[in-house]
């Protein structure tokens, strides 16, 4: 399914970063063995004169009659002609040695090289040093470089084969990433077209390593679980706006309807009227309502946060909600935080939101029963709590009461536009608060948290 | 006669707008854009403008507003706007403009905060000199903060008070919830239930004793109202 053509393995990063590095890795070789060949071959040239000197020192001490009794001795002993002496008149004429002819040379005492054509046709590299002996004569002492010069040779190979197979090591090693690199993409890219064809709910393939590509799919992944969360939004709340404004609609249509159908006397047609203006204030409100979520989502309003004091707020929050709890003989309570309960935050957007929970838990509780706001300030957050001895909202709701109109079967018959809790939520996502709903047997507990802002030290 | 100058850029809302002012009482003058508004402010005396934030043409309300401002326009004016956003209400305001009004809104919300902005420029004249308020037999001391109906003396909660001070201030005119909320609670009014109704009906249970003619009156679909009971 995922097959690369070897044509598109070179645009791909890791080939050309694989390529680099080879490229890198090759000059620092060839700067490696060069260095290590020049060294070796110079140490051995340098050693090779050495022992001309040497040779050239002692043959000079010698008597002239000695010298040439030990040349000649020499070149019978030295059969293969390794290190061949020869002695020469002051007219360069051959007297004894294993070098008939005088080689040319540039200067007396400085090792120079030449072909030694031996007797057998057979030609050898020969380093020498000419030297004139006091009596006038010429002494030459060579060296046979032959030796030398397969060390350099075999050196010169290891490095040329070292060379290619680092090449090849290399190339495949660049293909094979090359190779990986693509499948891998291949892979994401094939996703992501799945997910662009509408496939929401599929996400990038990581390999768990946390590597660069994983970290980026991992990105990817939050934001499209963002995304697919706000596309079910949309459309659930697209329905749910069809849905439940549909009703009150009909309502008013009908009521209108019948008024105009029959003869109505003037109070009559006053009361129609007013159910009238009743159903479309309520419409109204309820698409005030819709708006003031989504201005809540725009994140723009981030820019004006300021220091907020969630224990003032919980206090007016409280204050504004007890004569309606008090007149329904329920008990509300308000804790404020011990420890400093400073958010960056919109004053009135968390006002807005602790008296929709507020306004929730008297309604859903019954009379003479408790509710409380407590301003939470440790180690799990900052935030808002509000408990009350309500019905509860049953696990599997718990999620959905957060949605755009969504009224639980509890909640029908109370007033209500089923946007409070989406308002709370909005404004928590908007504070990177937490908002959850918990059992407070019996009852509901609700919490608005966030991190920990500032140092407890 | 209180004349209003209404800047608004689209038709219809501009025919409701005025149609509602008239039915109020008020004499109204209407352009459809910023250019002309801001002519016709400074050529004629308004006692209230009704400035749309969004207008067509080079200049826009905030523009209007400016402009009127730094020629020494006093005028209160009115925002109306689409824009509910915090920071716009706070810019209008910061930009001169005396009240901010999101729509889609109800006229009588729109009547009862002009009559409050008309009777707020008017004041000065008439304030009390001594600190005190009194309406009827209803009696405000704004130094002591305390309150006395005939020779009742009555108790008020710090809250209480200040509704009650908001709604003398305001005596004889329509006051509506969110203006209320706005003046006392200091947080702008997201309409929700029926609390303020509550806070309204303790007041009312106080001031309004047995046998004592009603002052406080809910008008419906739209706030309260204080009226001298003669």
């Amino acid at each position: 399914m995922f097959s690369v053509h070897l044509s598109e393995i070179p645009r791909t990063i890791s080939f050309r970063t694989g390529l680099m590095f080879l490229g890198l890795f090759g000059c620092s070789f060839l700067a490696l063995f060069g260095y290590i060949y020049w060294q070796t071959a110079f140490y051995l040239k340098t050693e090779a004169d050495t022992a001309l000197y040497r040779q050239v020192e002692n043959r000079s001490q010698q008597t002239p009659q000695l010298r040439e009794e030990e040349i000649r001795k020499h070149a019978i002993s030295d059969t293969e002609g390794r290190l061949p002496h020869s002695l020469f008149d002051e007219n360069g004429q051959y007297i004894v040695g294993a070098i008939h002819q005088m080689p040319t040379f540039k200067k007396f005492d400085r090792p120079a090289e030449f072909d030694w054509q031996k007797s057998n046709d057979r030609s050898r590299p020969v380093r020498f040093i000419a030297h004139k002996l006091e009596d006038g004569k010429i002494l030459l002492v060579a060296q046979d470089m032959h030796d030398i010069g397969e060390f350099d040779e075999l050196l010169v190979h290891a490095l040329v084969s070292g060379g290619v197979l680092l090449l090849v090591v290399g190339l495949l090693g660049a293909i094979g990433l090359g190779y990986s690199a693509r499948r891998r993409l291949d892979k994401l890219s094939d996703s992501i077209k799945g997910i662009i064809e509408g496939d929401l709910s599929s996400r990038l393939p990581t390999l768990g390593n946390n590597d660069d590509i994983d970290r980026l799919a991992n990105v990817v992944n939050s934001m499209l679980d963002e995304l697919e969360r706000l596309m079910s939004e949309v459309k659930g709340v697209c329905d749910d706006i069809a849905h439940d404004l549909r009703t009150p609609l009909t309502r008013l249509i009908a009521g209108l309807e019948r008024a105009q159908r029959r003869g109505l006397r003037e109070d009559e047609y006053a009361a129609s009227i007013d159910s009238a203006l009743t159903e479309a204030k309520g419409l109204l409100m309820t698409f005030r309502a819709l708006l003031r979520i989504s201005e809540i989502e725009d994140s723009a309003r981030r820019s004006h946060f300021a220091p907020v004091d969630l224990n003032l707020i919980g206090a007016d929050a409280t204050e504004l909600y007890e004569p309606l709890a008090e007149e329904r003989g329920i008990s509300l309570a308000f804790h404020a935080g011990m420890q400093p309960t400073l958010i960056a935050g919109d004053a009135q957007l968390l006002f807005d939101a602790c008296c929709n929970l507020l306004d929730n838990a008297i309604k859903f509780s019954p009379d003479h029963s408790r509710v409380s706001l407590s301003v939470i300030s440790d180690a799990t957050g900052v935030g808002i709590r509000v408990i009350d001895n309500g019905p509860g909202i049953p696990e599997d709701e718990r999620e959905a009461v957060f949605r755009r109109l969504y009224r639980s079967e509890l909640s029908r018959h109370t007033p209500g536009n089923g946007l409070g809790l989406s308002m709370v939520s909005a404004v928590a996502r908007l504070h990177d608060m937490k908002l959850a709903v918990y059992d407070a047997g019996p009852g509901c507990r609700i919490d608005l948290l966030g991190k920990q802002t500032h140092e407890t030290a | 006669m209180t004349h209003v100058l209404v800047v608004e850029d689209d038709n219809s809302t501009a025919r409701e707008i005025e149609a509602a002012l008239q039915d109020h009482g008020f004499t109204v003058s209407r352009v459809d854009n910023g250019r002309d508004g801001l002519l016709k402010a400074l050529s004629e005396p308004f006692d209230l403008i009704v400035l749309d934030r969004m207008l067509p043409g080079g200049i826009d309300g905030l523009g209007v507003l400016t402009a009127l401002r730094a020629a020494s326009v006093s005028t209160p004016v009115l925002i109306l706007s689409a824009l509910s956003a915090l920071d716009e209400r706070v810019r209008g305001l910061r930009a001169g403009g005396d009240d901010y009004l999101t729509k889609p809104f109800e006229f009588i919300e729109l009547t009862a905060r002009l009559d409050a902005l008309s009777r707020r420029r008017a004041e000065p004249a008439t304030r009390e000199p001594d600190n005190q308020l009194r309406v009827g037999n209803l009696h405000v001391d704004l130094l002591r903060r305390s309150v006395r109906r005939g020779d009742r003396t009555i108790d008020l909660v710090p809250r209480e008070y200040a509704l009650l001070e908001h709604l003398m201030r305001n005596a004889e005119q329509v006051v509506t919830r969110t203006m209320l909320f706005e003046a006392v609670w200091n947080y702008s009014y997201d309409e929700r239930t029926n609390v303020i109704e509550v806070h309204i009906g303790r007041l009312r249970r106080k001031i309004d004793a047995e046998g004592e003619p009603q002052m406080i009156h809910t008008i419906r679909g739209a706030g309260y109202v204080l009226r001298s009971p003669e």
